[in-house]
């Protein structure tokens, strides 16, 4: 049996070997499109983005250091393709600044009936959801690489191409900016 | 510990990125301020709830690998494309190339050739001729040793002769042999108009 088959993969794919990548697309393409998903906002975008990332790796992965990680080679390259794609698309430009003082509505005062416990974590749940949507790109990402694929500090700065210090200090702000524009929402859970 | 600095711990903490030491100052610090352990159940309440929603069937994830399939093949169609003018443009580039050196070695070789004319020493004008030729007019010695360095000058000039070619045709006796008489006699004849002298009776 083999140690280490996702790198015996990786170096079928280097030669040529079509099957080899394709497997390699079936191990990472859920975790690529979580990321892409994340910073595109929406699935038909995150689709597209996906797809672009595997052909750029495919193109490109004769140059990919053997030793290295290939998921992280692989996060960077979905990073990368998610902000020019979202700078050609012009999209970070029209969105609204994150204000955290800015009110986003606050909880609604019809809540859908149900246990109230249940209704306002959903609630939370999808207001998460639209907070993350608005942080800014670069805090965004870092996000998506820690919170939602688990990535350490120092594997997410190898993907982001900074340093662990910084992404330390991304993950502070944009929690900080979370809890302070999910503060409503918060509080009702609490209650 | 400011709350600040408790704050930026406790985002570390979360991401299990705080060694034990700060640790444990985080967590004497939050016992003793009620803000900050506020701010960790919220910190802590987005991380659980945090979801992606994905939620695609996996029929979707066959139809993404058959496309993604498609463009990978189209993308190597391409290249099989593209490729061949540049590999073409490339050959001519080299062949160019070698043609270019080829020549100029060529001229190198033919002006670098021992015994041409253009290596030659040539005597280089008339004003140094000059004086020579009419020291040479005045004394019979002088042009005797001016005509010996001048011929010795030509000798070394002149290419060595080929050795086959050097041998006159007389000197072959198979070149007497193939003479019919007819023949034998003209150049008899030849010889009594050139010298005067006759020949063997």
């Amino acid at each position: 049996m083999d140690d280490h088959p996702e790198a015996r993969l990786v170096d079928e794919a280097r030669t040529g070997g079509r099957e080899a990548f394709a497997e390699l697309v079936r191990l990472h393409e859920r975790r690529v499109f979580g990321v892409a998903l994340r910073m595109a906002g929406n699935p038909a975008d995150a689709d597209d983005l996906a797809q672009e990332v595997f052909l750029t790796a495919w193109r490109s992965i004769g140059s990919f250091r053997s030793g290295s990680s290939f998921y992280t080679w692989l996060y960077r390259i979905t990073v990368n393709t998610s902000l020019t794609f979202l700078k050609r698309r012009n999209r970070e430009k029209n969105r609204a600044p994150f204000d955290e003082n800015l009110a986003v509505g606050g909880p609604a005062t019809g809540l859908p009936p149900g246990p109230e416990g249940r209704s306002a974590l959903n609630e939370l749940a999808s207001r998460i959801g639209e907070a993350v949507a608005s942080l800014p790109a670069p805090f965004r990402a870092t996000f998506a690489l820690v919170v939602d694929q688990g990535l350490s500090h120092a594997d997410a700065a190898r993907a982001l191409g900074c340093s662990e210090n910084t992404v330390s200090w991304r993950m502070h702000k944009a929690r900080k900016l979370l809890q302070a524009r999910l503060k409503p929402w918060l509080e009702e859970v609490r209650s | 510990m400011r709350c600040a600095t408790a704050r930026k711990r406790l985002s570390d903490a979360l991401d299990g990125a705080l060694p034990p030491g700060p640790q444990g100052r985080l967590e004497a610090h939050l016992k003793r301020c009620c803000a900050c352990r506020s701010y960790r159940d919220d910190v802590g309440r987005i991380q659980a709830e945090t979801r992606l929603a994905d939620g695609r069937p996996r029929g979707a994830w066959d139809d993404f690998e058959k496309r993604l399939e498609a463009k990978l093949a189209s993308a190597a169609a391409g290249r099989v494309a593209v490729d061949p003018p540049f590999a073409v443009r490339r050959r001519w580039a080299w062949a160019a190339a070698a043609a270019m050196v080829l020549a100029g070695l060529t001229g190198w070789y033919l002006l670098q050739r021992p015994g041409t004319a253009m290596s030659g020493t040539w005597l280089a004008d008339d004003d140094v001729l000059d004086p020579l030729m009419e020291a040479a007019e005045a004394s019979p010695e002088t042009a005797s040793r001016v005509d010996r360095e001048v011929r010795a000058l030509i000798d070394d000039m002149t290419p060595a002769p080929d050795a086959e070619a050097a041998v006159l045709p007389a000197a072959d006796p198979l070149f007497w042999e193939s003479l019919s008489d007819e023949d034998l006699r003209a150049i008899v004849s030849e010889l009594e108009d050139e010298t005067g002298r006759g020949g063997p009776q």
